[in-house]
């Protein structure tokens, strides 16, 4: 059964410069193409399981450039799920995922987790973090927790000050919960200020794209069904994601992942129907944003398209020219944009010397273009982009909402 | 596998990390594009022209097999290791060495992208003209050994007119250097030319001076549609005839437009039985005269449908279409077969006509594609390569199509070389002697047969 979409594979060699990581290493095995046949051979019995199956299929940032590039239209995310998963199981994990992995399967152990480090943080001597990396990134670089998670420190439900433009449920995923509620408060700012009712479900937890990328199908399984039950019961014209990854995991996991297990297809699709990201939402609502005429310093602006901005929401494009009609924003567009960063969820960890190659190469054409600002819609890019940055480089790392929640007129 | 002594020789020359040989790399080098695929018995990934000649000083005096490869998008075999021995790919040796637009060329390793080429020429207001489809992914190297060509290729040439010279080693291990930076030289044979669409039988290219262009300073795209195929095919023949060379002339039949509207919603004609993207370009002048022109031939041959693409928008449109019509097809079955027969531009309507009565004769879904203005045609087929029936009704259709394209005086193959593909199939359009005379030379160059073996000579 699972054969069938793998035949389809006409080995075109397309998805070679569509993948970062074959940019970076030019070896074939590593290439979606390559990962393919692997997967092929092994089903077949003609490969057995090994360390290195393991780690061939783990190089790879589950980005979906592949297929967004494949002219056969092979759904290149199903086949890798399915194999790291089998490889997983075969292999185990390292104990530094196997962690993550353990916070990111239950809500409660996240929270407890996010408190444990937050002393931790406070906790490691200096030294130690200016010394050591986690990954590609400096520990002392590492963005410092939210002092109280995000969602505990706003209301479940925010009601209009104004005429009421709507509903939106906003899924607020673990990193603005844990890690960046400067852009849960933009976000919030941005729909105050348009006159939309508010609902935060508290019982939402992690979209569980990492368990999913880790090959641990089972415990994803609970977390978006109690992720859909959350979700399904409020009345909402649209679903809000702040991280265009959630926003593919609501958008097209849930409905695929349900639809093959014979669950709850409907709900999750009625959800799909609703998501969109908050770039798609700013853009659509631009001409109802009053901007602060006061706010007039032009800022030197650059942009870095995360890769499910742009292969699942393809809100890149609408962003850019967005900035290029914001009065105060002077953009400056790097050649390589649309290139990944190397962060990949958990992959600047696993393969720092891989990942370091992409991020040296994004910072030295944005602070070629000079630019101040760095906008990022993706957690994870942000912690990379950033983590790799120095002071004296003058670039500082921020969700597009946050700079257009700024400068809007307070109401 | 390799004798341990052997595999230490070659370690010693390019290191552990970049030599392959353990089942899991080995499956990754077995294939192209290609159905039929071999597994090497290792993997070398050079970086420097010394490690290609000393692993090929290793290969000839053990007599191991070895196979070059770029990015692996042939579609006809040609680095498949099907005798085994090293694959050497050169996806690491990727360096632009020098660009100068003032004396017109640009050199490169044998692993640079064709589009990485484009992009380090278009600042300086230049191109280098062969673009076949896989140009985003394929490698200098892969595209002089097949002697790629590709859409623009009808105006500009296809690979072997833009290869001023190259660096080669030999079977020996011995490095030679030919041709020069040097638009004009007739200093001896000319052999770039020899080794274009060699498919790496008699050396392995490891440097190449390529000949660029400036970029033309208008490009205008017309897409005309017919109500009948013959009309359309036609049209092609006269415009040629007439002396008007476009940069690109691609031909669609009925079943590729519906195919691809299908797909994507690009407001392309339904009812059209086929259908001409026609882009010309050059100074605005000449441009705008050759357009009147062209508009005049469609319309004498019958044209239901003309539409000039009024911004680069458009333009990008209609290109948009054509280039998906691969994708489109690729979808409509397990495996795609596509084929680049090629003859004389006159025979063009005649060719069509040919493959359609066959393709009707087994009863295959075909669609046909074309760079209709050199003759170069792509019948596309879909089918599953595991129905074992259909499969045999499709190298059947194909092999007949071989034929007819010999018959009418055209060739096996206008861009995607030989390979495993058609190899049998050269005495269609060769005799004995020239077939020997190819071996004569391929036996002088390389007398222990260690070159790509197993392949068209």
């Amino acid at each position: 059964m699972t054969q069938k979409p793998l035949q389809n594979c006409g080995k075109c060699g397309f998805c070679l410069n569509a993948c970062p990581v074959y940019k970076i290493l030019k070896e074939e095995p590593v290439s979606p193409r390559a990962k393919l046949q692997l997967i092929k051979a092994y089903g077949n019995h003609k490969l057995a399981s090994s360390h290195l199956l393991k780690d061939i299929i783990s190089k790879c940032l589950m980005c979906g450039s592949c297929t967004a590039n494949c002219p056969s239209g092979i759904d290149h995310y199903s086949a890798f799920m399915e194999m790291r998963k089998k490889m997983v199981k075969a292999h185990g994990e390292t104990p530094a995922i196997k962690a993550v992995i353990y916070l990111l399967a239950r809500e409660y152990r996240l929270k407890f987790g996010a408190g444990l480090a937050k002393a931790g943080q406070k906790l490691v001597p200096k030294s130690f973090s200016k010394t050591y990396k986690l990954g590609n990134i400096p520990l002392k670089n590492f963005p410092e927790l939210n002092l109280i998670p995000f969602r505990e420190a706003v209301d479940t439900v925010i009601f209009p000050q104004k005429k009421q433009a709507g509903t939106i449920v906003y899924f607020t995923g673990c990193a603005t919960n844990y890690l960046y509620d400067d852009t849960g408060f933009s976000v919030i700012g941005i729909l105050k200020h348009l006159g939309y009712k508010i609902i935060i479900p508290g019982d939402q937890g992690c979209c569980s794209i990492p368990l999913l990328f880790h090959g641990e199908k089972d415990l994803a399984f609970k977390n978006i069904i109690s992720n859909i039950n959350a979700l399904k019961t409020h009345d909402a014209d649209t679903i809000l994601v702040d991280c265009s990854t959630c926003g593919e995991a609501l958008k097209n996991e849930y409905p695929r992942l349900m639809e093959k297990n014979d669950r709850n297809h409907p709900a999750a699709c009625a959800i799909s129907s609703k998501v969109m990201d908050i770039i798609t939402f700013i853009d659509q609502h631009f001409d109802h944003l009053e901007f602060d005429p006061g706010f007039k310093k032009k800022l030197s602006v650059t942009y870095h398209a995360p890769c499910h901005t742009r292969n699942t929401f393809q809100s890149h494009i609408i962003f850019e020219n967005l900035l290029q009609k914001l009065e105060f924003v002077n953009y400056k567009r790097t050649s390589d944009a649309e290139e990944c960063c190397g962060g990949g969820g958990t992959f600047f960890y696993e393969y720092p010397w891989i990942s370091k190659k992409m991020t040296d190469k994004k910072i030295k054409n944005a602070k070629a273009v000079q630019a101040s600002l760095w906008l990022t819609d993706c957690p994870v890019c942000r912690m990379n982009l950033a983590g790799n940055l120095n002071a004296k480089d003058n670039l500082k790392v921020m969700h597009p909402a946050t700079l257009v929640h700024t400068a809007l007129k307070t109401i | 596998m390799l004798d341990t002594h052997i595999q230490n020789e070659l370690i010693k020359i390019a290191g552990r990390a970049r030599y392959f040989d353990r089942q899991e790399e080995l499956t990754c080098y077995a294939y192209d594009a290609f159905v039929k695929e071999a597994l090497p018995d290792a993997v070398i990934l050079p970086e420097t022209t010394l490690e290609v000649s000393g692993i090929l000083k290793t290969a000839s005096r053990f007599k191991i097999p070895v196979t070059g490869r770029g990015a692996g998008t042939s579609v006809c075999g040609a680095p498949v290791p099907i005798r085994k021995g090293i694959v050497l790919c050169f996806s690491k040796m990727d360096r632009i060495i020098e660009i100068n637009t003032r004396d017109r060329y640009i050199t490169v390793q044998p692993g640079v992208i064709n589009a990485d080429v484009q992009k380090a020429l278009a600042p300086f207001g230049f191109f280098y003209p062969p673009d076949p489809g896989s140009m985003n992914t394929s490698t200098i190297g892969g595209n002089i050994a097949q002697d790629a060509g590709g859409p623009r290729c009808l105006k500009y040439g296809v690979t072997h007119d833009y290869v001023l010279g190259l660096e080669v080693c030999l079977a020996s291990g011995k490095i030679i250097r030919f041709g020069s930076k040097n638009i004009k030289d007739v200093t001896g044979y000319k052999l770039a030319s020899l080794f274009c669409g060699s498919e790496g039988t008699l050396g392995i290219i490891t440097e190449a001076i390529l000949k660029v262009r400036p970029l033309p300073e208008t490009v205008k795209t017309l897409m005309v549609t017919f109500d009948d195929l013959d009309n359309t095919a036609n049209a092609v023949t006269d415009i040629i005839g007439s002396g008007i060379i476009p940069a690109a002339m691609e031909l669609m039949d009925k079943l590729t437009l519906n195919a691809i509207e299908d797909g994507a919603n690009l407001g392309l004609d339904r009812k059209a039985k086929g259908s001409l993207l026609i882009e010309i370009d050059g100074v605005k002048e000449a441009c705008e005269k050759e357009m009147k022109q062209i508009i005049e031939k469609v319309k004498q041959n019958g044209a239901v449908g003309v539409q000039e693409a009024g911004s680069e928008l458009e333009r990008e449109k209609l290109w948009a279409a054509r280039r998906s019509a691969y994708a489109v097809f690729a979808k409509l079955a397990p495996d795609i077969i596509s084929e680049d027969v090629t003859v004389p531009v006159s025979k063009v309507p005649l060719m069509i006509r040919k493959i359609i009565a066959i393709t009707d004769k087994y009863g295959l879904k075909a669609g046909v594609l074309a760079h209709a203005g050199d003759g170069n045609m792509h019948p596309m087929i879909p089918t599953d390569r595991e129905n074992k029936e259909e499969w045999e009704k499709v190298e059947n259709a194909f092999s007949e199509i071989f034929r007819a394209a010999a018959e009418l005086g055209g060739t096996l193959s206008g861009e995607h070389g030989i390979g495993l593909a058609k190899s049998d199939y050269l005495p269609l359009v060769m005799n004995n002697d020239t077939i020997e005379f190819m071996k004569k030379i391929k036996q002088a160059v390389d007398p222990d047969l260690i070159l790509n073996p197993g392949k068209f000579v």
